[in-house]
């Protein structure tokens, strides 16, 4: 029990769902004021700003549209935070495996050209499950045989690929044609993009539904789930109920970086079309708000990416009309992301004064 | 048993006087208007069960937790105790459940740590004086010079004791002393506390056995639920009386262990050796076998290796050396899946931490380690929620499982359920072989019972069971045989027809029979 001055956090038995909700909500009237005070130290009219953000974001069909785009790898690498949450393994990884699957991708559509589109599209998809599944399972036998912290070497791994994705960019993947770090097209075979007429919506969203349906299933439907979920809450009275810790931890691991790896594949087919660096801006990342604002729950994971998506939407919309920089938009996220954890303790602990004379 | 208290002597003021104390805690009333007193040469009992607010009140009178109401008098003054160093400097000390010693340090080294008034001089000779002139009062053989962790938990106890007297006590709060104690060693302590008592110190003495509050106290405050429901004089009242109070109903006291005869033989250790936590030799050679039919009993102070027997039967440790038997087959190396599907039930000594997943749903709770057996899965990768809940209901009635739905979280539901829930989920499959540490540690007496019944019903259907209990009451209750082990040994293994208290009492401390005491 800490104490100062008279006041002392304690830990409450139980938390009722409203209240979770509710500093939920609460966490982000907090990340919107200090937005406000920010916006309103650049110099831009606050009210002004955020219209411009929500017209940005959900104004149009378009703006609609390009929301739902930045939401698509949101809601896969939240799911894939999600899993891993859920079995109380912090994957910080997302990132490097995002990257992974879009890699997979450029590497089969180059490799095979002669595939035609489905069975190129399915490769693709699934090569990137295993190349994302593959880095996901290093950290989770280097935890078992080693005793390492997954945080540690995901966070690690992130930079192995980024900084091995950005060699390749310079060198044998490069686009000969251009001056710029990224790959040539891939070949149209391998392209499933603007499946709504007049938007750029592509074929990430399907899959992202599709994820959202199969993660729930396998969390809550499958014994594998089951055996995730209790090692995630109770590691020890798993381990004495004869769940193997090695199979656990590297199955779940395995899965939440094929599914974050199934977002940069998405990215590539369906957005982009060749690999550059900034085809995420910090997706892998992001997934770890939007699990967190999805209380780890599939469903809730699909609401909370395309609240994120709309806020990166917004931003850009509000940097052009209002000249607030869209570094906003990573300040925001931050703000989230701190709001969400202080609420996530105040709700489960209380502040009681302690002495009163 | 020791001379009765002597009641002859006058009766003295109160010391200590606790007017209307009330704590809540986040969930409970801990303490919920209590008022009581304790005299200066009186050994007070607090007697309750678990949770009835016996440690909160003593810990509230030390000054570790602020009352939300009430007073405190100390020698008739009002005080405000705000802090365990207020509690001291006012003459109030405690030892607790749980030693606050330094290891590596000496027993006066030690002493010295927690009293030292102030100043940086540490006066080693008055220090080295006092205590021998303390232990040879009370007769308390105490080697000034040992490293702490070399000594026995019984013998640091002592030197918390004497810490207390050291420093200069009036009222000296014992939280369950003998919890770590043999019996002879109780007898012991419960000899030099009554000395204390003569001369003229209050002790406040934390028990939930009955049998120590008739053998040691002058009076008794019994606790139920966090009120205090009546003091009395020792003399003048019978262990049912007390045990009624402290329940809240009539108590039944034995179960009827029933002699049958034993089937073959369902478990064999062989030669165990393992190392603990420590890396040290924790089992140094432990051999037995258990018999269908037949409840063994493992007697022994905490910490002689129970612990790690229990992990290693169950698969969760590696024995360094020996092998493991069950049901005819060498089960050393297999995991612990394995052995659940060969029939071996547990019951682990920490329920909440080893047994349970305490936010899972009670009917998840229900089939932890069986998720991918029939009914409850449908081809070993789909849970089949009809077969689960069907399950737990019946469970839920079968056990008794106080419980508004088979979709609580377990957290909400009281120790007692708790360990019903995992009886009914060890006993759905055919046990063969079931290990049970500490099955009924901290549960109330009904429950207790409860827990007991189903053991001995386990061994009724033909399973062997090993039981690893700290209580010797319910060892000699249940076993058909008991085997006493110390520091990673078995002493001996004895019939309980032949078993008298002394005896497991001398083995519990590592005397053999006829071997100089």
């Amino acid at each position: 029990m800490i104490r100062i001055f008279g006041y002392s956090l304690e830990k409450k038995p139980t938390t009722s769902p409203i209240m979770e909700f509710v500093a939920v909500l609460i966490a982000l009237l907090i990340a919107f004021g200090v937005s406000a005070l920010l916006i309103a130290s650049a110099g831009a009219n606050v009210a002004e700003a955020f219209r411009s953000l929500l017209r940005g974001s959900f104004g149009s069909r378009s703006a609609i549209a390009e929301t739902i785009i930045q939401g698509t790898p949101l809601i896969l690498t939240g799911l894939a935070v999600t899993v891993a949450f859920r079995g109380q393994l912090w994957n910080i990884g997302a990132e490097g495996q995002f990257f992974a699957g879009a890699m997979a991708s450029y590497l089969v559509a180059t490799s095979l050209p002669e595939l035609s589109r489905v069975p190129m599209v399915l490769t693709i998809f699934l090569a990137a499950l295993i190349a994302g599944g593959v880095l996901g399972a290093i950290p989770a036998i280097l935890k078992v045989r080693f005793g390492a912290s997954e945080v540690i070497v995901t966070v690690m791994l992130n930079f192995v690929v980024l900084f091995f994705l950005s060699y390749l960019l310079s060198g044998p993947w490069q686009d000969p044609m251009s001056a710029f770090l990224q790959t040539s097209r891939i070949t149209e075979t391998a392209r499933v993009s603007r499946i709504i007429t007049g938007t750029r919506i592509h074929i990430g969203i399907i899959i992202a539904l599709i994820s959202v349906v199969v993660v729930w299933f396998l969390l809550f439907k499958t014994t594998l789930g089951y055996e995730i979920r209790a090692y995630g809450i109770n590691p020890i009275a798993s381990k004495y109920k004869g769940i193997p810790p090695l199979r656990t931890i590297v199955l779940t691991l395995a899965i939440s970086g094929a599914i974050a790896a199934l977002a940069g594949a998405g990215e590539v087919v369906g957005l982009h079309g060749r690999l550059r660096l900034d085809i995420s801006t910090g997706f892998g990342f992001t997934g770890i708000i939007v699990a967190l604002l999805g209380r780890l729950h599939p469903f809730l994971v699909v609401a909370a990416a395309l609240f994120m998506g709309a806020l990166w939407n917004g931003s850009l919309a509000m940097q052009i009309t209002t000249g607030v920089p869209i570094a906003l938009a990573y300040v925001i996220r931050g703000v989230v992301l701190v709001a969400l954890l202080a609420a996530e303790t105040l709700t489960h602990y209380r502040i009681r004064r302690v002495c009163d004379e | 048993m020791t001379g009765l208290p002597d009641h002859a002597r006058p009766i003295l003021q109160p010391i200590l006087q606790v007017e209307n104390l009330t704590k809540r805690f986040p969930s409970v009333l801990a303490l919920d208007n209590v008022s009581m007193d304790v005299k200066r040469g009186e050994i007070h009992c607090l007697l309750g069960e678990n949770g009835a607010g016996k440690s909160t009140l003593s810990e509230t009178i030390y000054g570790t937790y602020l009352p939300d109401s009430g007073k405190i008098f100390f020698r008739g003054a009002p005080v405000e105790i705000m802090s365990p160093k207020d509690a001291i400097a006012a003459g109030i000390s405690i030892v607790h459940q749980h030693f606050v010693l330094v290891p590596p340090l000496t027993v006066l080294e030690n002493v010295i740590l927690g009293t030292q008034k102030s100043g940086l001089y540490m006066d080693l000779k008055y220090a080295r004086e006092r205590l021998n002139e303390l232990s040879r009062n009370y007769g308390v053989a105490l080697n000034l010079d040992a490293r702490v962790w070399h000594l026995s938990v019984g013998e640091q106890q002592w030197v918390e004791i004497f810490k207390a007297l050291y420093i200069g006590v009036d009222l000296l709060i014992l939280d369950e002393p003998t919890a770590v104690l043999t019996p002879q060693q109780s007898e012991r302590l419960f000899s030099v506390i009554k000395q204390m008592r003569d001369e003229g110190l209050a002790i406040i003495f934390i028990t939930h056995k009955l049998k120590e509050v008739k053998a040691v106290s002058d009076r008794v405050t019994v606790l139920r639920k966090g009120k205090k429901i009546a003091t009395v004089n020792t003399k003048d009242v019978s262990k049912q009386e007390l045990a009624n109070m402290m329940v809240g109903r009539d108590v039944v006291f034995t179960i009827e262990r029933q002699d049958m005869p034993p089937g073959e033989v369902v478990f064999e250790a062989n030669n165990l050796r393992a190392l603990n936590f420590h890396g040290e030799e924790g089992l140094r050679g432990v051999s037995f076998d258990v018999r269908e039919k037949e409840v063994l009993g493992l007697a022994g102070v905490s910490g002689n290796g129970q612990k790690l027997l229990f992990d290693v039967i169950v698969g969760q440790e590696k024995p360094t050396e020996g092998s493991l038997k069950l049901a005819g087959r060498d089960i050393t190396n297999t995991t612990t899946s394995k052995r659940m599907k060969l029939g071996l039930s547990s019951i682990p000594e920490d329920r909440i931490k080893e047994g349970l997943v305490m936010d899972f749903m009670v009917e998840e709770n229900l089939i932890l380690g069986f998720q991918r057996r029939e009914p409850f899965a449908k081809g070993k990768t789909l849970v089949n929620q009809k077969a689960i809940r069907k399950f737990s209901k019946k469970s839920i009635e079968d056990f008794d499982i106080a419980t508004p739905s088979s979709k609580q979280i377990s957290k909400k539901l009281s120790g007692g359920n708790l360990q019903k829930l995992i009886l009914a989920r060890e006993f759905s499959q055919e046990t063969k072989f079931l290990i049970a540490g500490q099955p009924t540690r901290g549960l109330d007496v009904g429950s207790t019972e409860y827990v007991r019944r189903r053991i001995l019903e386990q061994k009724r259907k033909g399973a062997g069971v090993l039981l690893i209990s700290e209580d010797l009451d319910e060892i000699l209750n249940l076993s058909d045989r008991i085997a006493v082990i110390f520091k990673g040994e078995l002493m001996d293994i004895i019939d309980v027809n032949e078993a008298d208290i002394e005896q497991l009492g001398l083995l519990m401390a590592g005397i053999q029979k006829g071997e100089e005491v």
